[in-house]
């Protein structure tokens, strides 16, 4: 199963806490805080072992990546305080909603954004399905900036990665193609990981066993995710994603109804 | 600028910046250093025969318990060194847009990584 987890997760730059927690608690009667703290150490093990090969293939957008960090760290750290202000239901019913939104709307986009020069934050890699180089400039910077910032919020709220997020806002708002995308979103989702695993470690709630050889099982399966992620066309790449983001809605609505989690 | 052919074959036509350089350097690092540890804490789990432990050892009592051979030890500082590894590369990507004065990305990176550490400080669960 880690090893799935590893393939899925570091080929489409999210990192899958919310399959992840509830399989662990259900199908292997994990304790829900342990469920999370694995799922956690787990989505830094893909995230390491992933950027590994996407760094080298240049396909990650360090800067943009430190630069979106900022908000959805910040963004986190607040989620704690915006805790207590909103229903937690609420919030889970239009996070699905939401869900179902953006992949409607990368759907109707059908392929990739047309990569353009903007002169900002601009980057370019080699795409081996089309056998390009391919050149890009950031748009839209600041709105992708604060919309990050409550993409890490909702993260910090429902204690989810956002991975999800990340992806569509540097994808369609941003222009960012989906490749550089999911390559810098990997890069962001360790940031945020290591963060509350620390948090998780120090509280006692990390077991080694389920999460040794979880991490172990994820750092095999995500040395193939980016192979994948690389090689496949864009427009593959975003179906799934999409299938993925509505599987990601049908467990958060799940959630809110109580049932699962 | 010549490229060694084992690095030509992966970056294919990409030549890595100094900051690529040090995350994947740093990343290469951590997680082999990490797997090392979690492999000898599993090795000498089954040389024990005691089977995988529950439960973390706390940090104070990480030294003691590693001079002792505890497996659960060495699969815990594993798991710190796994979990440790995002904050190091965050610090390594500093270090480097300090080297290249690119002054508004060393306050970016300065930031995310005093909010991760603050995260931790005042982190609930």
């Amino acid at each position: 199963m880690a090893f799935v987890a590893g393939v899925f997760g570091s080929m489409l730059g999210v990192g899958g806490g919310i399959i992840m927690v509830p399989m662990l608690s259900m199908a292997f009667g994990v304790p829900i805080k342990v469920a999370i703290a694995t799922s956690i150490v787990c989505v830094i093990a893909t995230s390491s072992m992933a950027q590994i090969a996407f760094v080298s293939r240049g396909m990650t957008n360090v800067r943009l990546g430190m630069l979106l960090e900022v908000a959805t760290t910040v963004g986190a750290v607040v989620g704690g305080v915006t805790a207590v202000l909103i229903d937690g239901r609420v919030l889970q019913f239009c996070f699905a909603a939401v869900l179902v939104y953006v992949a409607w709307q990368m759907n109707r986009h059908g392929g990739d954004v047309t990569p353009a020069r903007t002169g900002v934050l601009e980057a370019n890699y080699y795409d081996p399905a089309t056998r390009r180089d391919v050149r890009y400039g950031v748009r839209r910077t600041r709105l992708g900036f604060v919309l990050s910032l409550g993409a890490g919020n909702v993260s910090g709220l429902l204690g989810v990665g956002g991975g999800a997020f990340k992806v569509p806002i540097m994808n369609l708002l941003m222009g960012v193609p989906l490749k550089a995308t999911i390559a810098t979103s990997n890069l962001m989702i360790g940031v945020t990981a290591a963060a509350s695993a620390a948090i998780f470690y120090g509280r006692g709630y990390m077991d080694p066993y389920y999460a040794v050889p979880a991490a172990l099982g994820i750092l095999v399966g995500a040395r193939l995710g980016p192979r994948l992620a690389v090689r496949l066309s864009a427009r593959a790449l975003g179906i799934i994603f999409q299938v993925v983001l509505l599987v990601f809605a049908v467990m958060m609505l799940l959630r809110g109804l109580g049932l699962g989690l | 600028m010549n490229v060694p052919p084992e690095q030509a074959s992966v970056a294919r036509a990409h030549v890595m910046e100094p900051g690529e350089r040090a995350i994947r350097w740093i990343l290469l690092c951590g997680i082999a250093v990490s797997v090392a540890l979690m492999a000898a804490g599993l090795v000498l789990g089954i040389v024990r025969g005691a089977g995988l432990p529950r439960g973390v050892v706390p940090l104070a009592e990480l030294p003691r318990a590693l001079a002792a051979l505890r497996p659960a030890a060495y699969l815990s500082l594993g798991l710190i060194v796994l979990i440790g590894t995002p904050f190091v590369r965050v610090a390594g990507s500093l270090v480097v847009f300090v080297r290249e004065r690119d002054g508004r990305y060393v306050l970016v990176t300065a930031i995310v990584l005093l909010v991760m550490c603050l995260g931790v400080l005042l982190g609930k669960v």
